[in-house]
């Protein structure tokens, strides 16, 4: 009997597209990355020492509390800032979550290379002048391409 | 399905979201894979895209099931008709058609050979247990015509088996 029940899971990849559907205004970028998915995901579970490497407002993260999927994080930003964050991370998937930010990523391995979807979305955003959205727009997929890029760098340098 | 998540999911909250993608995607695929069985993964992706999309606007958290259905059921038979306008437009047979009477081994080999219109109303009150006004509801049209659908459906059913 051919149970459509057992097909797969989604992909990471095409879950991230549905987050962001549900999240309105949410900057999502994605780069085909020239490094096999374990390395590349063995960037981004290092919350702890690599997401200040490539996120350029993140002074320090700590792990303060891990139950399976579920972390808990205290980030603080490079003007001293602390925030608390809630988190989900599994092979392809990390998610996480403050009052103010989401961010998530997903990996889909493509062969020996990787895709990689990259999110970041502003919580509880104050409606802004369409021309400073559009900016606003501009600027975080600049950044999402640039924290992507790095990230390519370091699955490089993690895989040696 | 917890009424408190789906709240929270429709107030932006990504984890919940991201427990609401893991509650529907399955129930979703289910019926994307036995409605369009031949874009079961497109349709798939295209209803939880507009679910959502959608799910902000939904008054009644509790109702989501329904709704969720109603847009599945509808984005599944639109993939559906689309494949099988595509496959006639390039000369192909229909994939409903393709295998041979031989590999007709079970329910939803049958199913898959019938025309989306029966094939859904079939699915729905066989496979997913409906009754024929939820089926009604879900596909927007009067419960008369579910009945006589559902008729016909079941004569070429056996027809399909029987062959």
């Amino acid at each position: 009997m051919n149970d459509p029940v057992a097909l797969p899971d989604i992909d990471p990849v095409d879950r991230l597209t549905i987050l962001a559907a549900a999240l309105p205004g949410a900057a999502v970028g994605q780069r085909r990355i020239a490094a096999p998915f374990e390395d590349v995901w063995r960037v981004i579970a290092d919350l702890e020492h690599a997401t200040p490497r490539y996120e350029p407002g993140v002074a320090h993260v700590r792990v303060i509390e891990q139950r399976g999927e579920l972390l808990r994080l205290l980030v603080q930003d490079t003007d001293g800032g602390e925030e608390a964050m809630d988190a989900r991370l599994r092979p392809g998937w990390c998610l996480m979550q403050s009052a103010s930010v989401v961010v998530a990523f997903a990996a889909r391995r493509l062969g020996s290379e990787t895709l990689l979807a990259h999110l970041e979305h502003r919580r509880a955003q104050t409606p802004m002048p369409r021309r400073s959205q559009a900016h606003d727009r501009r600027a975080a997929l600049a950044k999402i391409d640039l924290e992507l890029r790095t990230i390519e760098k370091l699955a490089a340098h993690y895989g040696r | 399905m917890d009424p408190e998540n789906v709240s929270a999911a429709q107030q932006g909250d990504a984890l919940a979201l991201d427990r609401l993608i893991d509650e529907l995607a399955p129930y979703v695929r289910r019926l994307c894979a036995r409605i369009a069985p031949t874009a079961a993964d497109d349709a798939t992706q295209e209803a939880l895209l507009a679910i959502f999309r959608g799910l902000p606007s939904l008054r009644a958290p509790e109702a989501i099931m329904t709704w969720v259905r109603s847009v599945t059921v509808r984005t599944a038979i639109r993939l559906a008709r689309q494949h099988d306008l595509e496959a006639a437009a390039e000369g192909m047979p229909m994939d409903r058609c393709a295998s041979s009477l031989e590999g007709l081994v079970d329910i939803d080999d049958a199913l898959a050979r019938l025309p989306v219109s029966q094939r859904v109303v079939l699915v729905l009150r066989t496979r997913e247990g409906l009754s024929e006004q939820e089926i009604a509801t879900a596909l927007g049209i009067p419960a008369g015509t579910v009945k006589s659908r559902l008729h016909r459906a079941r004569a070429a059913f056996r027809e399909v088996w029987e062959s």
